[in-house]
Parts: structure tokens; sequence; C-alpha cells
């Protein structure tokens, strides 16, 4: 490629990128655009203020994706690296590693849909604690193969070292094992967060209706073709992870320097 | 103490990591054959026979697995193209960032954009009708619930070529191809031959199965082809919940059949990608 | 004796790596193992730490019976060939690790590991992180880390093993001087007969998981098995002018 035609395809590719964040944002401003008309007849701030108005509940909606989310993330990535880690000492490590693949790889809602029985028996059928453990089952093999590449002869090393030095269980973990997996610990809770916050199948099968979160809100606001606050949900689903990426690449630039 | 502490962590491994996976198999499996089921009345294989005589297993799957195939081939082609292009310019600081904000889109939010873009009232359609190409919104191709799926393809490809452009351009980095490349260029090779016979070979034999594991991973896409799908076929997740989730009682046991069919498949999948290989020998 | 071990033994897969370990150490003196990789060297040294159990056998340390005792309880101290420096610790952070872990008071800490940054002729270089430092500077480091918490026992297992030639020259002559000052006992494992040689009070060769103990270096020195008579000829050979080629075994 020539060197001005890249320049150009960098521009384009650029806006690409950039253009349904901004499409997404106009279209939430803009009540009434709609065929024929290629842009927004009225634009202004009108739907956002909606979201303060509870008759939407975009806003409850939002508060309940950001705490079954932060329950799904911190609890995968805990659980995900404690486990890794007994299962990395574990003689048959292999096999078992094997099983962690199988509800990895299985459709979400599929996995929902055979479970939704259980889930009945135990009357975690439709309120938040059944979506919480719907979701943390399948972040939480992610988060098991993720650490998987933690653990290896330096860590354990590692382990042996504090052990000999006279660092009891306590003091190995909050010394030494978990600085040493920070960066890895962030970057797991990252994605087991957006695993949740963007699930959808499995929260619409576990939360039958009646737990909203966000992208049950904008699968509904579709089926209503209400476009507007359609725009304005998927703005909410975006945004945090837009402003957890930027602070996560700047914190994994960091520790690289 | 040590190893009672290892074998607690064991429990709750097969706990939460392996007792739910194949208690819904299970349970899929004794309800495709009526043995439990609100309408079922014991042993039968006459639910697993009407999902065969009607063929909509067969078809939902050929369905499902082109367009997977298609958007993996696709996005795979059009991520390596990037990486091999762009490798310099992705390396700046503003690139750096920006090709990481498509992950920052989910599913929905993804076949949502697409329907606002593609559907015969959507913002292609207005501009074909500014430009004066069509006459009114019906005028518009079929590119939303489409019979060719264009609309579901599309979206894939927005999900999934981002991932693959930041995981060829890890490998790049990691596996030195910068060096490797100019090696080769001193032994003689030309730009076209560095392309084709060293960095593809290398880009894809490291990331082969990352590239197996998402075209399943579209395989069973469930919100994308629930938007932008048609009626009729339709990808396998959506059937398999149409057919449990519908008012039809009797079709939710060939629903399960249809769900134990597919988890079987990528379960062996599963099996041939990570079963373990040869082991190693004991260190002393 | 300071340290005595009794009947140790250990199999991997009904393979014998440590074979009826018989053998006593006084306290303050060295002794140096000299060993071909796979040995069973290292596997001797975690049993003796703790890291790894053994079949049979029990082990005395200062007239207590150490044998079924955690790692973290028994106050010896096995050190890797690799550093293993905490990567998120600067150097003082590092010496003063074993120190906090047992929660002494902030002054006693900043004043020994002072001192021990002085013997270990690193003064000024407390909050360099391990990263800023050279191969040798990180064993120092490494070797502040274990002596400062005035381990029972030492057991070092190669732990010149990655280092040039010259450093580990200095490093030898470094660890006499620390093992005196802090009064260390310990055992010292290495491939180098050499160092084997410098670094012992006593010396023991070990091989197929058989440890044998010298009464004298003399012993060690005239038994044809330890490689050293080996040696001698290589070099009077070499000082004659005769070929050298043959013997040229070790």
């Amino acid at each position: 490629m020539k060197p001005k035609s890249k320049h150009i395809f960098l521009v384009f590719l650029t806006i690409l990128i950039f253009f349904p964040f901004i499409f997404l944002v106009l279209l939430s401003m803009a009540p009434e655009w709609r065929f024929p008309n290629i842009l927004p007849q009225y634009f202004g701030p009108d739907n956002w203020q909606t979201i303060l108005r509870s008759e939407t509940g975009l806003l409850h909606s939002f508060l309940i994706s950001l705490l079954i989310s932060l329950s799904v993330g911190i609890v995968s990535t805990l659980f995900g690296f404690l486990i890794s880690r007994s299962l990395y000492y574990h003689p048959q490590r292999k096999w078992l590693n094997l099983f962690t693949y199988f509800p990895y790889i299985l459709a979400p809602v599929v996995f929902g849909a055979c479970l939704s029985f259980f889930f009945l028996k135990m009357g975690i059928f439709g309120n938040i604690t059944g979506v919480i453990i719907a979701q943390f089952l399948i972040a939480f093999p992610y988060a098991l193969i993720f650490f998987s590449s933690f653990w290896n002869k330096k860590i354990k090393s590692y382990e042996d070292l504090v052990a000999t030095l006279g660092g009891n269980q306590w003091q190995k973990y909050s010394r030494v094992l978990f600085p040493l997996a920070k960066s890895m610990l962030l970057i797991c809770f990252f994605q087991t967060f957006l695993i949740s916050w963007f699930e959808y199948g499995l929260t619409s099968i576990i939360g039958v209706g009646k737990v909203q979160t966000l992208t049950i809100k904008v699968f509904l606001f579709i089926k209503e073709a209400n476009y507007y606050y359609g725009a304005i949900s998927s703005c909410l689903l975006i945004f945090p992870p837009v402003l957890l990426l930027y602070i996560n690449k700047k914190y994994v630039f960091k520790n690289r320097v | 103490m040590k190893i009672s502490k290892h074998q607690l962590g064991i429990v709750f491994f097969i706990l939460i990591g392996v007792v739910p996976f194949f208690g819904a198999l299970l349970y899929a499996v004794l309800y495709s054959f009526g043995i439990v089921g609100i309408l079922n009345e014991g042993f039968t294989f006459l639910f697993w026979k009407s999902v065969f005589h009607s063929g909509d297993f067969v078809k939902s799957l050929g369905y499902s697995m082109s367009i997977a195939l298609v958007s993996v081939i696709l996005s795979v082609g059009g991520a390596l193209w990037l990486a091999i292009n762009f490798t310099r310019n992705f390396q700046s600081r503003f690139f750096s960032f920006i090709i990481y904000l498509p992950l920052a889109i989910p599913g929905i939010v993804t076949a949502f954009f697409t329907f606002q873009l593609l559907s015969k009232g959507g913002l292609f359609s207005r501009i074909f009708h500014r430009l004066g190409w069509i006459e009114s919104a019906s005028g518009f191709p079929d590119l939303v619930n489409d019979t060719y799926a264009i609309g579901i393809v599309l979206a894939f490809i927005t999900l999934v070529l981002p991932f693959f452009l930041l995981l060829f351009l890890s490998v790049y980095k990691n596996e030195n191809i910068e060096q490797l490349s100019s090696l080769a260029k001193s032994l003689g090779a030309n730009s076209t031959q560095v392309i084709r016979r060293i960095i593809v070979p290398i880009l894809l034999k490291k990331t082969w199965i990352v590239i197996v594991l998402y075209f399943i991973f579209l395989l069973g896409s469930y919100e994308v082809p629930l938007i932008l799908g048609q009626e009729h076929p339709q990808m396998l997740s959506v059937l398999i919940i149409r057919e449990i989730k519908q008012y039809d009682l009797t079709k939710i046991s060939e629903g399960y059949a249809i769900a134990v069919m597919y988890t079987i498949m990528v379960s062996l999948a599963a099996l041939i990608l990570f079963l373990p290989k040869k082991k190693i020998s004991h260190e002393t | 004796m300071f340290l005595e071990i009794k009947n140790i033994s250990k199999s991997y897969k009904k393979e014998k790596v440590v074979k009826n370990l018989n053998f006593s150490l006084d306290a303050n003196l060295t002794l140096s193992v000299l060993g071909k990789s796979g040995c069973g060297k290292t596997t001797m040294l975690k049993i003796i730490a703790g890291l790894e159990s053994s079949e049979e056998g029990e082990i005395f340390l200062d007239a207590k019976n150490i044998t079924r005792e955690k790692a973290e309880k028994r106050n010896t101290i096995y050190l890797y060939q690799e550093d293993l420096l905490f990567p998120h610790l600067n150097v003082f952070e590092n010496i003063a690790f074993a120190l906090h872990i047992r929660k002494l008071p902030e002054k006693v800490i900043i004043t020994k590991v002072k001192t021990m940054l002085d013997n270990l002729e690193l003064s000024g270089q407390d909050h360099k992180m391990p990263n800023e430092l050279s191969g040798g500077q990180r064993q120092r480091v490494s070797f502040g880390r274990a002596i400062i918490s005035n381990p029972s026992l030492l057991l070092l297992d190669e732990p010149f093993g990655s280092l040039d030639s010259l450093t580990r020259n200095k490093m030898q002559k470094l660890f006499k001087n620390l093992s005196r000052k802090y009064n260390i006992t310990s055992i010292f494992v290495t491939h180098d007969l050499k160092e084997a040689l410098l670094m012992g009070d006593q010396i023991g060769l070990m091989k197929e998981g058989n440890l044998k103990v010298y009464d004298s270096k003399e012993e060690f020195i005239n038994d044809p098995g330890t490689g050293v008579q080996n040696e001698i000829l290589f070099w009077d050979k070499l000082k004659t002018g005769e070929s050298v080629e043959e013997n040229n075994s070790i």
C-alpha cells in the first residue's frame, strides 16, 4: 500500500471505530429520527432526562446490572484464582482442566435453559441471586482457564521460599501471591465483569423478565420498536466498559514500564 | 492441612465447575426421552424421532455452521490484512487505545446497531432514498432478517474481527515476527513470500485454537440471530430456546433433544481441542 | 551434633531418588555436597527444608525432631539457583521480608537491614527494584534476605550456578565472610568441584541418591570417585606437555 492510501484508510478506520458510539449517542438524543430523514429533526438531551424519571426503570436497571456484574466479577476472579491453584497442584490437573472447557464452550443460553429446572427447585429462579449464580457458573470457568497460565514452577518456588522464610498461609497470599498476580487479577476482573455486563440469553432465561438488567432492557425496547430508549440503554451499556478499558489499559501499560 | 486445603479447592471445583454442566446435560437427556417433564409419561424415543423427521436440527446446524464459518473466515482474513499492513500504525498511542474500543460493545448492542443501519427504515435506506436510488423504504434490499443472514454475518464480523486483530498483533510482537521477516528478506525472500511463508503461517499456527473456539462461540450465539435472524431456519440457540420456552408444551422435549445433541457436539470439540497431550515426565 | 539426618529415603514413581541418607553436621559449619544434576541433591535439600516429605527416616535440628514440622516452622531456609527476588518489592523490602513476617518493630528492621546492606556491599541501593540489579547483586540480596532472619540452617541449591566466573568468585568469598559473621550453618550443593572444596568445612559426594560424607578433605581428594585426582592429572599433564584429551572427563 502507498503511504497516502494507507493514511486515508487509517482515517476511514478511525471513523469506523467511532461511528457506533457516535451513532448511538445521536440516536439516544433524537426522538423523531426515522425514515426518510438522514439527520434527526429534533436533537437534544430530552431522552436522557427520562433516565432520571422512574417510569422507564433505566436507572434501576443500570444499578441492578452494576450490582450483578460487580458481584460476578469479584467472586469469579477470587474463586478462579484460588481454585486454579488447587487444580495446578493436583496430580491429575490436565484432566481436571479439560472439564473446565465444557461449560466454557457451551452457549450460556442453552446451559441456562437446561439448568433452569434446578434453579426453580432451589427457589432462585427469577431473582437477582439466581442471575448472579447463573452468570457466575459461566464466568468461573473463564477465570479458571485465565489463571491456569499464572501457576508454574517459579510461582511454586516463590511459595516454598515464603514458607521457608517463615511466612504463614495468609502472609503468603497477602504479601506475595496477590501482589505477583495483581495485573492478572485486574484483567480477569475486567473480563468477568464484562461477561456478566454483556450477558443476555442466560439472564433472560434465569431472570424470566423479573431481573431487568440493561441488556434485557435493550431487547425489550427493540421489541417495542422504541429505538430511542434502546439507544439510551445501549449507551449505558457501552460507556462503562469504555471507561474500564481506559483505566485497565493505562494500568497495564504503567506496569510494563 | 496443606493437602486438605487442596482437596477443598478440588471439591469446590467439582461443585461449581463440573456438577452444573453434567446436571444440566442429564436433565436435558431425561427430558428428551420423556422421563421427566410436565406432559411426559415415561421413556420414549418419540421426541428424538420427530426431531430427525422434521429435519429442524440438521437444517439449523447446517445454517449455523455456514454462518459461523463465513463470519470467522471473513474476520480472520480482515484481521490478518489489517495486522500485516498496519502493524506499525497500531503501535501508536492513539491506535493502540482505540483498537480496543470495539470490545466495549456487547452482542445485543451490535445487533441493535446493525438493525438501525441495515433495516428497511435504517440509516442506509434513508441515504439511498435521499440519493434517489430507491423510492420508498420497501425498495431497500433485505439485509436484516433475511434469507442469506447478511445482517447476522456483518454483526458477527463487527464483534469478532477486533478480537482477532488484537490477537494477531500480540502474537506478531511475542513471536518476533518482525525479526524473522527481516531474516527471511536477508535470505532473499520478497515481501509477498515473507507474508505467505512467514507471517501468515506463524500467526495462524499460534492462534488456530482460538479461531476454532470463536467458531464454536458463534455457532451457539443467541442474541444476534434472535434480533437479526429470520423465522426459518434459525440458528441453533434460537431454535433450542424457542422450542423449550414456547407455549406448545409438546415441543419442549424436542427442544431438549436438540440441546443434548448440540451439547454433545461442542463437548466433543472441547475434547479434541483440549485433550491432554503426551505426558511430561516428572522432574526430580 | 547440630543437624542429624537419619535414614531418609524418597522415591518418585517407584524410583528411589534419595537412598538411606545418614549424616550429621556441627553448628556454624558448611557441608558442601558435590553432585551432578539429577543425583537427588535438590530432593534431599527440599526434604530437609520441609518442602517435600520423606517416606522414612528422621531429621533432628538442634536436638529437636523436626521430621513432621511444617516448612514455615523449621527455621531452615532453602535458596534456589534462581534468586527469586520478589519483583514487586525493592531491595530494602526484599531483605526485610522475613522480619516483617515476624512483625519486628520498624526501628529494629531498619537497623538490621542497613547493617545487612553494608555487609552485602549494597549500601545506597536499597530503593532499587530487582529488575534494576545485576545478577550478582540480585544473588546478594537473596542471601541477605535469607541470612537476616537468623535461620538455624541454610540450604543452598547451586546458588551461583547462573553467575559468570568472576562474579562467582566474588560471591564465594562474600558468602564465606557472611557465614562467619552471622554464624551460619549450611549445606551447600554444587556440581563444581573447585567450589565444593572452597566452600565446605566438610565435603560430601552425592551419586544416584547416595550421599557419602568424607571425614576429611584429604580423604575426599584421594578418593578416585570424586574426580579430584583426574583433575590434578589433567593439569600435571598440561604442564608437562602430554596429550590431555583422553583424561578430560570432568
